[in-house]
């Protein structure tokens, strides 16, 4: 089975104190930590097993500039055959919708019985961008999805729905899953791992590779587009207690009694 | 796999092996645990694949402490075996959700609990301490770790470090928010690679500065940079070997008097592995006041308190009494206010041990430093 993952690079952005930078448009990521965004790292895993359990070959690609090769090289030592970077300062810009429109026009051209994606990007939160995908495909697809059973030509698939409803769904390949985190335990990659395909080549395919227009793609070719960006307002009613350990304690405890949070 | 494709018992000699079982016989964990050190150096030497091994939780059970390899009767390293499997384990990316986190943190922040790069000297905000990278060449790094950069309680510790070596006038510098993990506990995890990426960071840096000496908080760092960095041309000291020497040059004294009954837990990476057992009992026994008894298990033999090796980031399989619990109620036993310790891991994990054995009112753990800053007369600051 020839399966096609699509994996983004991202910031994390959980430990660090986020700055919106001089557009207000984007945030300031000078110093943030870019690592291969969660959920297609869970996207990975999936076809990695499915390839152990039925063989056949794994592409990763990666719309984004030359830094991303990190991330697909981590996917090439985790297991994956071949990878792709998608480059064009045309690009720049994309919302969802472009951006399907990208992988869309590279996917044409290789061969594939599936198609795996991250349900979302942890920095955009768009969560279409698979979906978007299928569309254009016209492929069936199943989104959010938890568990993966391949029997022939039929996938057997668990999707998560709101208030912990799990929905059941048969589809048949060729097909498109957004991968939900924690569907699987995705293996460690050791930088040992990482050296050893260090030399491996990385495909690079720009806008008038795929076919595209500069119309079709990037901020001209997209749906949306964010008008500026600003940290919710500060709201009233957050009290910092002031004071040595012994006061604070004292001060807290006297609210909570107050508030009637502790007897 | 060039770098590992020599078999395990080539590469550490295990043929050699006499299976005299002295390894087990000492190995604290054995008694709790189904990790058996000489069964794993059999099997490794018998068995054609020791993919067998990779599904065997206990591998993650020992707490590197070394005791095997001082006992060891043919010289070998036991322990280096354990780690072998787990370079094999993290190659196959084999591992535990926690110890994946504990790589992943110090792979992309430079310490393995995954805390920001630059919140690594928040603790020194205030301290007035140089920037060691503006120092010339032959002076004194203070190498801090990262569990007395980012754990409030450990974070004490360098503090009043930096009181001590401050009252003796000692001109030192750190390297604030550049410093990296050492890799100690990296390796013992079983990620060479790493290992080696975090030690050329840090060697990068000591490079522009070529310090004279380099101080560390933990034994681990201490462990790792004398032993492991390849090429550091510094002289690398635990604290409380530098402590002892400037009491020696007549730099430090200790005139308060500290009234209290204590004994010293010896940290595995200190005593057992580096054989510094003196120095800190002469610092403790030279403040006045202190009333010093030895624990039964001391020194050579002292009981690991199971916080090394990774274990701080991997609980391991053995459900029976924790070291450190058993630790606590034997120097309750012996009638002390306090153990004494120098090493971060021993810190907490004896200092949990306090707590889950429901002890606080009885017993202190306190660090060597902590009891230096008594001696000098001067505060403790408890909280981070
Ligand atoms: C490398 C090696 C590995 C081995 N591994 C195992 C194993 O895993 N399992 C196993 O069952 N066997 C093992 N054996 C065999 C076992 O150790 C021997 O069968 C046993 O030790 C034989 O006794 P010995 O003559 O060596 O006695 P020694 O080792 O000399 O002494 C054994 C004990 O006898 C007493 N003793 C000896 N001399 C005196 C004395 N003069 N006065 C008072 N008391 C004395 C002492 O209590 C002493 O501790 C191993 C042997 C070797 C050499
Ligand atoms: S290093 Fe310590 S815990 Fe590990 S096998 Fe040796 S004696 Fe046991
Ligand atoms: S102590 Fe040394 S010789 Fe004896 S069983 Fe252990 S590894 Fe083998």
């Amino acid at each position: 089975m020839d399966i096609i993952v699509c994996i983004k690079r991202v910031p994390e952005t959980a430990e660090a104190d986020l700055v919106i930078d001089a557009s207000k448009k984007a945030i300031d990521t000078d110093g943030l930590v870019f690592s291969i965004n969660e959920w297609d790292n869970y996207a990975v895993e999936a076809a990695i097993q499915l390839k152990e359990s039925v063989g056949g070959t794994i592409t990763v690609i990666s719309v984004g500039p030359e830094e991303n090769n990190e991330v697909l090289r981590r996917a090439l030592a985790m297991g994956a055959d071949e990878a792709l970077r998608l480059t064009d300062p045309a690009f720049e810009g994309s919302d969802a919708y472009a951006m399907a429109k990208i992988l869309a026009a590279a996917v044409k051209d290789i061969p594939h019985d599936l198609i795996l994606t991250g349900v979302q990007a942890d920095d955009d939160g768009f969560g279409a961008v698979g979906v978007a995908l299928a569309q254009m495909l016209g492929l069936p697809y199943a989104a959010l999805v938890t568990d993966i059973q391949l029997d022939g030509e039929t996938l057997t698939v668990h999707r998560e729905l709101e208030g912990g409803l799990e929905e059941v769904d048969t589809l048949k390949l060729p097909a498109l899953l957004t991968i939900q985190t924690g569907i699987n335990e995705p293996r460690y990659v050791s930088i040992m791992g990482i050296r050893r395909v260090a030399r491996k080549e990385i495909g690079v395919k720009g806008a008038g590779d795929l076919g595209l227009s500069e119309e079709a793609v990037g901020a001209k070719g997209s749906l949306s587009r964010i008008e500026e960006l600003f940290f919710p307002p500060v709201g009233e009613g957050a009290e910092i207690i002031e004071g040595t350990m012994d006061e604070k304690t004292e001060a807290l405890v006297k609210i909570l009694k107050e508030r009637g949070g502790i007897a | 796999m060039e770098e590992l494709q020599q078999p395990l018992p080539e590469r550490l000699d295990l043929f050699t092996c006499i299976q005299c079982g002295k390894c087990t016989g000492g190995c604290p964990v054995s008694i709790k645990s189904p990790l058996n050190i000489r069964r794993v150096i059999r099997e490794t030497v018998v068995r054609e694949d020791l993919h067998g091994f990779f599904s065997r939780l206990e591998i993650w059970d020992c707490t590197t402490c070394s005791t095997c390899a001082i006992r060891c009767p043919r010289g070998l390293k036991p322990v280096d075996a354990i780690i072998g499997l787990r370079e094999m384990m993290v190659e196959e990316g084999r591992i535990e959700k926690t110890i994946i986190d504990a790589l992943d943190g110090a792979y992309k922040y430079g310490n393995p609990w995954g805390r920001a790069k630059n919140k690594r000297a928040e603790w020194a905000q205030d301290l007035d301490i140089q920037n060691a990278l503006e120092m010339d060449p032959g002076q004194i790094l203070y190498f801090v770790c990262c569990a007395a950069s980012y754990d409030p309680r450990v974070q004490v510790v360098a503090k009043t470090l930096v009181t001590v070596l401050k009252a003796a006038g000692v001109s030192f510098g750190i390297l604030g928010n550049k410093e990296v993990c050492c890799g100690s506990e990296i390796r013992r995890m079983g990620e060479v690679g790493l290992f080696e990426m975090l030690m050329e960071e840090n060697m990068k840096n000591f490079g522009k500065i070529e310090p004279a000496t380099i101080v560390t908080t933990s034994p681990h760092c201490m462990n790792a940079l004398k032993n492991e960095y390849e090429g550091l041309g510094s002289e690398v000291l635990h604290y409380s070997q530098f402590v002892r020497r400037l009491m020696d040059e007549g730099k430090l004294a200790f005139e308060t008097e500290v009234p209290m009954k204590v004994t010293y837990h010896d940290p595995c990476y200190l005593g057992k592995q580096n054989g510094v057992f003196d120095e800190p009992r002469e610092i403790l026994t030279s403040i006045p006041g202190i009333e010093f008894i030895e624990f039964g298990r001391c020194r050579e033999n002292s009981l690991c308190c199971e916080g090394g090796g990774g274990r701080m980031w991997m609980e391991g399989t053995n459900q029976g009494k924790r070291l450190s619990e058993v630790r606590v109620e034997d120097a309750l036993e012996m009638g002390v206010e306090a153990i004494i310790t120098a090493c971060p891991f021993c810190l907490l994990t004896l200092e949990d041990a306090v707590k889950t054995t429901g002890n606080e009112e009885k017993i202190k753990i306190i660090d060597l430093m902590e009891l230096a800053v008594m001696g000098l007369g001067k505060t403790l600051e408890t909280e981070g």
